[in-house]
């Protein structure tokens, strides 16, 4: 098949079911359904593989990755475990489905630690520490819903690969809609742009640590529980309100207003102990891989909040001279 | 501009001294020095005598080109990078990084140790006071927060950081199934242990996998439920169970550690950890049941005023004592620089060897570590506790001009301790 072919009109339900995956993902942040047929439903997938990457939008490329993804996993944990491990070894894990004829064992499948960790670091659930698995000889013990949600990992950053790739010029039929879908992503994400901080905040004074976290965030990436707590902090502590903080989280492909909500507000100091939470020390966020590199400041501080309150003095004293 | 170099009694600068020590060794032992593998793709740094800054981004074709240039330049430290790179002599953004080696420090200093009362010291710097032991918060005289500290290393010190390093060695072979040939132990030239896997699987491991590693090793975020201890309902009692001493990975740890643990508290220790008087003395009263019980299913639920949160207490403080006490710092710093082996310590004089993993437990840095086995030196020690080194033992000194083996000498002038005169 050719690039060209997808023109004629016996493709239209391949490019239907594609434009039908996509714009599911813009409105609801999911996949479903399914064609009946095969020739349609198979093919349709790096159709709209080919049309997210030339929407060219980093945000929905994630959304989408994600949405295929889950889409995978949830369609794996009915499979067998051999149909898994096919899977698995496609992208070169060690894994190991576990003879158990007793059915005594409380795992199915043995993996190999470095293909563990590079799915599963990025998981906040202490169950999915190392240091709170099974581990022996190199190999992890995970039960199959385990395997198929670090599977649902792994197919994700390929999707993300996928949709980072060159596709070159589409014909005018599939251009059609891709222009339709980035006129629908535009209203879809126009509702929830991410609102511009508050005024008094001075975003040139943020530590490196702090305007990286934020950077990453406004582009829509996900970023590590300690990161999500220190950027959050410390946005409170300088006097970003509540609103505008869950509001920068918006953009991210898994947002959860609720659950957002109520973990900005506890750090706040609005709920639970009441405690109002400060960003965690420099060498703390050194030692988890939150400081990206220090500045000429940062080596006369302790902590990002001093950095912060050095620089917009510096800032504060300037204006005031130019004022006198 | 430089100052003359007059008078007719200079006293020798022990810098200078030192250095012509190490330019002796770096001469007459070349082939000792053995490059790291893929030398080619190290990044090197030294630190060098003169301005005592660390010079980097260094690199060598071969062994040959980096023995001519610590032969020529004499430096008083040298590291190479854990990491290979396409291009280790550019800025650290444009070295190109291909893979880490896996390393692992153990260092004495972070293992708290009887031994430091009897060898370490601090000085305040405001008001003089001068005390034994770790570094006060603020000085008990006039409340200031600055000190100096004068810090030694003895055989107790090393023998602790060498049985943190057997254990981590455990770690690494039977948890993360690493062969011994995989393993490579050095102990440091000072006060601990160095311990690297080069294998293929470890050098694209980022820094959340080795975190992740570190935190595996040192039991951090380690939940015992995960491993195996709960409790169930069975015909309205509560069965207690929990995992069993040849268990896999943290489970046979946890089950040896609380094994360890009940082996040998006293009722007051157990209290320490949070218990209430009842159960810890029933604990006690139970020892030898206690003990036989993990011949069968383990002690969990024998005695019936022991409950589930406090055999949670038991089995996370015996685990405690099960890790192994690696720098978090080191192993999850992908672009990290370690001494190279065979070179010597600037702040010892001893040199960086490589331990066998199967003698380690005989095996005794503070002999085998020494560089210099010939000559004497003259040196004014301003203060030294008592210390070993090779078959000697020496000190305590404190303001007095002594002759001492070479390698004794150096060690204290390179610690500050003393000066030269001649």
């Amino acid at each position: 098949m050719k690039i060209g072919d997808l023109a004629s009109p016996e493709y239209k339900s391949v490019l239907d079911r594609a434009e039908d995956r996509i714009e599911e993902t813009i409105l609801f942040g999911a996949v479903t359904g399914q064609s009946d047929k095969d020739e349609v439903e198979i093919p349709s997938f790096p159709i709209a593989v080919m049309m997210v990457a030339t929407i060219g939008v980093s945000f929905l490329k994630r959304r989408y990755a994600l949405a295929e993804a889950r889409r995978a996993s949830n369609l794996l944990r009915n499979e067998r475990e051999d149909k898994i491990t096919l899977i698995a070894n496609n992208f070169n894990w060690k894994i190991d489905s576990v003879e158990d004829p007793t059915n005594s064992l409380t795992y199915d499948f043995t993996l190999h630690y470095t293909d563990f960790l590079r799915n599963a670091t990025g998981f906040h659930d202490k169950k999915w520490k190392l240091v709170n698995k099974r581990m022996s000889n190199g190999e992890v013990c995970l039960t199959k819903n385990d395997v198929v949600r670090l599977l649902e990992e792994e197919i994700r950053r390929y999707i993300e690969g996928k949709l980072d790739t060159d596709v070159g010029s589409l014909p005018e039929t599939l251009m059609n809609r891709v222009n339709r879908l980035k006129r629908l992503l535009r209203e879809k994400r126009g509702e929830a742009r991410p609102l511009e901080p508050s005024k008094e905040v001075l975003i040139n004074a943020f530590p490196p640590c702090i305007r990286e976290l934020h950077g990453t965030i406004t582009s829509g990436r996900n970023i590590s529980h300690i990161g999500r707590f220190t950027l959050t902090s410390f946005l409170i502590n300088i006097g970003m309100a509540t609103e505008d903080v869950v509001n920068l989280f918006r953009s991210l492909p898994d947002f959860n207003e609720r659950l957002t909500r109520y973990q900005v507000e506890h750090i706040a100091g609005g709920r639970g102990s009441r405690t109002k939470y400060v960003p965690p020390r420099c060498d703390t966020l050194r030692t988890h891989g939150v400081c990206p590199s220090m500045d000429d400041v940062c080596r006369k501080v302790y902590r990002p909040l001093a950095y912060y309150r050095r620089k917009l003095r510096v800032a504060q004293r300037s204006t005031s001279e130019e004022e006198t | 501009m430089r100052q003359p170099t007059g008078g007719m009694h200079i006293l020798l600068s022990p810098l200078r001294f030192v250095r012509s020590r190490f330019a002796e060794y770096y001469q007459k032992h070349p082939s000792a020095i053995q490059p790291p593998s893929a030398i080619e793709r190290r990044e090197f740094g030294f630190v060098l005598f003169k301005e005592k800054i660390m010079a980097r981004h260094k690199s060598f074709k071969n062994a040959e080109s980096l023995r001519s240039f610590l032969k020529a330049v004499v430096p008083l430290d040298v590291y190479y990078s854990s990491a290979r790179y396409e291009k280790p002599e550019e800025k650290m953004e444009d070295k190109g990084r291909t893979g880490t080696d896996l390393i692992f420090d153990i260092d004495a200093d972070h293992i708290p140790t009887p031994c430091r009362k009897d060898h370490d010291r601090w000085i305040c710097s405001s008001c003089g006071a001068i005390g034994k032991g770790a570094t006060p918060g603020k000085c008990s005289s006039c409340g200031e927060q600055k000190f100096q500290e004068e810090t030694w290393f003895c055989e107790i010190c090393l023998d602790s950081a060498k049985t943190e390093t057997m254990k981590l060695i455990d770690f690494l072979m039977r948890d993360l199934g690493f062969s011994s040939e995989e393993i490579e132990v050095s102990f440091s030239g000072h006060r601990g242990y160095h311990i690297c896997v080069e294998s293929e699987e470890v050098q694209t491991l980022d820094q959340m996998a080795r975190r992740e590693i570190v935190e595996y090793i040192l039991g951090i975020g380690l939940e015992t439920e995960f491993h195996g201890l709960g409790e169930r309902s069975e015909e309205r009692s509560r069965i207690l169970f929990g995992p069993g001493l040849d268990g896999s990975g943290w489970r046979g740890r946890i089950a040896r550690g609380v094994y360890e643990l009940l082996l040998s508290a006293t009722p007051e220790e157990l209290q320490q950890i949070g218990l209430r008087k009842k159960v810890a003395s029933n604990l006690t009263e139970h020892r030898e049941l206690l003990l036989e019980s993990w011949k069968g299913k383990g002690p969990w639920g024998v005695t019936k005023d022991v409950g589930f949160e406090s055999w949670k207490k038991i089995a996370r403080h015996g685990a405690e004592k099960q890790s192994a006490k690696i720098d978090t710092v080191v192993t999850t710093d992908i672009h990290r620089l370690i001494r190279l082996s065979n070179t010597l310590h600037g702040k010892t004089g001893l040199r960086k060897i490589e331990v066998p993993i199967t003698g380690i437990e005989q095996f005794d840095p503070l002999e085998r570590a020494v560089a210099f086995k010939e000559g004497s030196a003259t040196v004014v020690v301003s203060y030294a506790p008592q210390f070993k080194l090779g078959n000697g033992t020496y000190g305590p000194y404190q303001g007095e001009t002594i002759e001492l083996p070479m390698a004794a000498a150096l060690l204290l002038l390179c610690k500050g301790r003393a000066k030269m005169v001649e």
